[in-house]
């Protein structure tokens, strides 16, 4: 059997999905969250800056949450320092005096500990966590706290971008997340988050208790979090316009280890301990719909990959034993010189591949027209072509590690 | 929980439409598209049929061959040749036990037959000393050098256009292909050819192959520009 005929059913896996995001997107309850205004409401939050050798980005993280549109009094800013080997402690000491920052350390490595030590010495309701990476629009705030209107939302996602991307790896990252906060604005309408990532996802701190809080989770202890507090029947909220901006790898193979890690937990975690909530219609959309796709694509695109890539290989190698003597002028040049409609490539597999590719660039640019982030559409979007060759590695790596059960460290 | 649940079953139903509807329409796109190919072919065969029948009923008007259609014949082969690369795309892309593929190759086949004999009369009656080649192939997995030898065979057709490549299936069920293959006394290893009548067979390189040619068949007085 042919690798098209194998990669049909899951491209129109893959289609539905994006069709299913359309149209959530369209439905009511999007719709509604769309119309949310932020609040005027200002409880007492908290936002605790888990860091570990973040010399290099720790000042300007707190500055931009000494930035935001809140009321000084009403904002309590925790950086927990976790064992950090760099300058990282000396730069958290210069904000030691400022009213509204405490200076903590984990001296115990582990993103969790460092979390639970900052939850412990803040009295706030609601407690945001920032990736040390990672800074926050001044608004930011006024949009999330809105969004725990229902005593049902254990947490809330903001919008995630890249900060300042340069080269193609940022720009196709950017894409990435743009494309993200699409999904997720999407998704949350319906309760089928299971991620709050690192940079900036606010809690209900007596959710957090009650469910015992933070604890290692294969590296991934945001996914784990999220993943509990959708087993207790919670539901986690987004709030699209709340931006925030993070560094992001710079370089395919930091990337590719960035993203390993990533995978490895989410495998780890849906596999693992919340196996149960996979195909549990208790769970609605997210255990019939979502975390059964995710596991699909995951599983599939590694496979698929290697199974092109067999296949490539093996096509390139005959390629070349045909043309083995003849002149390279004549082995080189196109088979089928100027346009003709006749020769024009069809193959099921590849319209349904462009329609997929086509949809998920739109769901790119409503990201940022949804949030709107300020990022150059075009360049980002040139460089998303990139992702599809990019993304099987770490999804082979992953698959791979997790199969052979190999561990990786979370710095 | 069950407002969503509601809305998210409704939503994946819609979902599923509009995938169905895509996938639906894709498919229908890609047969049509393949139906417009086969009509091009079917086509280009009934003109290339009237052509080769005008030729051959005015040998037969004039009881022997009118050395002035040589040119004629010439284009005929070439628009032949064409045929060829369009019917093998085409049987790439629909499978070779495409039933209206096999007609197509059975109506091509007579064809290239009949060119085969017209530029045989041609040269007989009129001097002319066209390189012939009958080569056939298999696609039935039984001839493991065919690919090297039919790109080796278009490789030398673009070169050196004097030359006439006359393409055959050998498992193709077809009475006259049969014959042809009988009166050549085809047999053995697959591929095999009839270089102006001097029968060979198996493929190694295009340097051996090109020895299997006489002399100064393969001239490069009128290469033709790719």
């Amino acid at each position: 059997m042919s690798v098209d005929a194998l990669a049909c059913p899951f491209i129109f896996i893959a289609i539905f999905f994006e069709s299913f995001v359309l149209v959530t997107l369209l439905s009511k309850p999007a719709r509604d969250a769309r119309a949310r205004k932020p609040g005027s409401a200002t409880p007492l939050v908290a936002v605790v800056v888990p860091c570990r050798n973040e010399a290099e980005t720790i000042a300007a993280t707190t500055d931009s949450l000494l930035k935001l549109n809140y009321p000084a009094d009403k904002l309590e800013i925790i950086l927990v320092d976790n064992a950090s080997t760099d300058d990282t402690p000396a730069i958290m000491a210069r904000y030691q005096a400022h009213p509204n920052v405490t200076v903590l350390h984990a001296p115990e490595r582990g993103k969790h500990k460092a979390v639970n030590i900052g939850i412990a010495a803040t009295e706030a309701e609601f407690i945001g966590c920032l990736d040390a990476d990672s800074f926050v629009d001044p608004d930011a705030l006024n949009e999330i706290i809105p969004c725990f209107a229902s005593h049902r939302v254990a947490a809330v996602t903001a919008a995630m971008s890249i900060h300042q991307p340069h080269n193609i790896v940022e720009h196709m990252q950017n894409a990435e997340y743009s494309f993200g906060i699409t999904m997720r604005h999407a998704m949350a309408s319906i309760n089928g988050l299971y991620v709050t990532p690192g940079p900036f996802s606010f809690y209900r701190r007596s959710v957090v208790e009650a469910l015992g809080g933070f604890r290692y989770g294969h590296q991934t202890e945001d996914m784990e979090m999220a993943l509990r507090m959708q087993k207790a029947g919670y539901e986690i909220e987004n709030a699209p316009r709340a931006r925030v901006y993070t560094r992001a790898p710079h370089t395919v193979l930091k990337l590719i280890k960035q993203r390993t890690r990533w995978t490895n937990g989410f495998l780890r975690n849906t596999l693992g301990e919340y196996r149960s909530l996979v195909l549990n219609r208790d769970h609605g959309v997210l255990g019939m719909l979502i975390l059964p796709f995710a596991l699909t694509a995951v599983v599939s695109t590694a496979l698929l990959f290697l199974l092109t890539i067999s296949q490539l290989t093996l096509q390139i190698v005959r390629g070349i034993e045909v043309r083995l003597g003849v002149p390279l002028s004549y082995a080189l040049a196109p088979r089928y010189a100027g346009f003709d409609w006749f020769y024009f490539p069809t193959s099921v597999f590849a319209l349904l591949g462009f329609i997929a590719m086509v949809a998920s660039l739109a769901l790119v640019a409503y990201g940022r027209h949804l949030s709107q982030t300020p990022f150059h559409l075009g360049r980002s979007m040139a460089s998303y072509l990139l992702y599809g060759l990019i993304a099987p590695l770490w999804l082979v790596r992953s698959t791979a590690h997790v199969a052979l059960g190999k561990n990786q460290a979370w710095k | 929980m069950h407002h969503s649940m509601t809305t998210s079953l409704r939503n994946a139903l819609i979902a599923l439409g509009i995938t169905i509807v895509l996938t639906g329409t894709v498919i229908y796109a890609v047969n049509y598209l393949n139906n417009a190919r086969l009509a091009e072919l079917k086509s280009i065969e009934d003109q290339l049929t009237i052509d080769t029948l005008s030729l051959d009923t005015q040998f037969s008007l004039l009881e022997s061959a009118p050395c002035d259609s040589v040119a004629s014949s010439t284009t005929l082969t070439s628009e032949l040749a064409d045929l060829g690369t369009r019917l093998a795309y085409t049987e790439n892309q629909l499978g070779n036990n495409n039933e209206q593929v096999i007609r197509l190759k059975k109506q091509y086949s007579l064809l290239e037959i009949r060119d085969y004999l017209v530029t045989k009369r041609l040269a007989a009656a009129c001097g002319t000393k066209p390189v012939t080649v009958l080569y056939f192939y298999s696609n039935s997995g039984d001839c493991s050098a065919c690919d090297k030898a039919g790109y080796a065979l278009s490789y030398l057709r673009d070169t050196y256009p004097q030359l006439r490549v006359y393409s055959f299936d050998y498992h193709l069920d077809l009475g006259a292909l049969k014959t042809l293959i009988a009166v050549d006394k085809i047999r053995g290893e697959l591929p095999a050819f009839v270089i102006n009548g001097k029968y060979s067979n198996g493929f190694t390189t295009l340097a051996d192959f090109e020895k299997e040619f006489p002399k100064g068949a393969l001239s490069t007085s009128t290469p033709k520009k790719k």
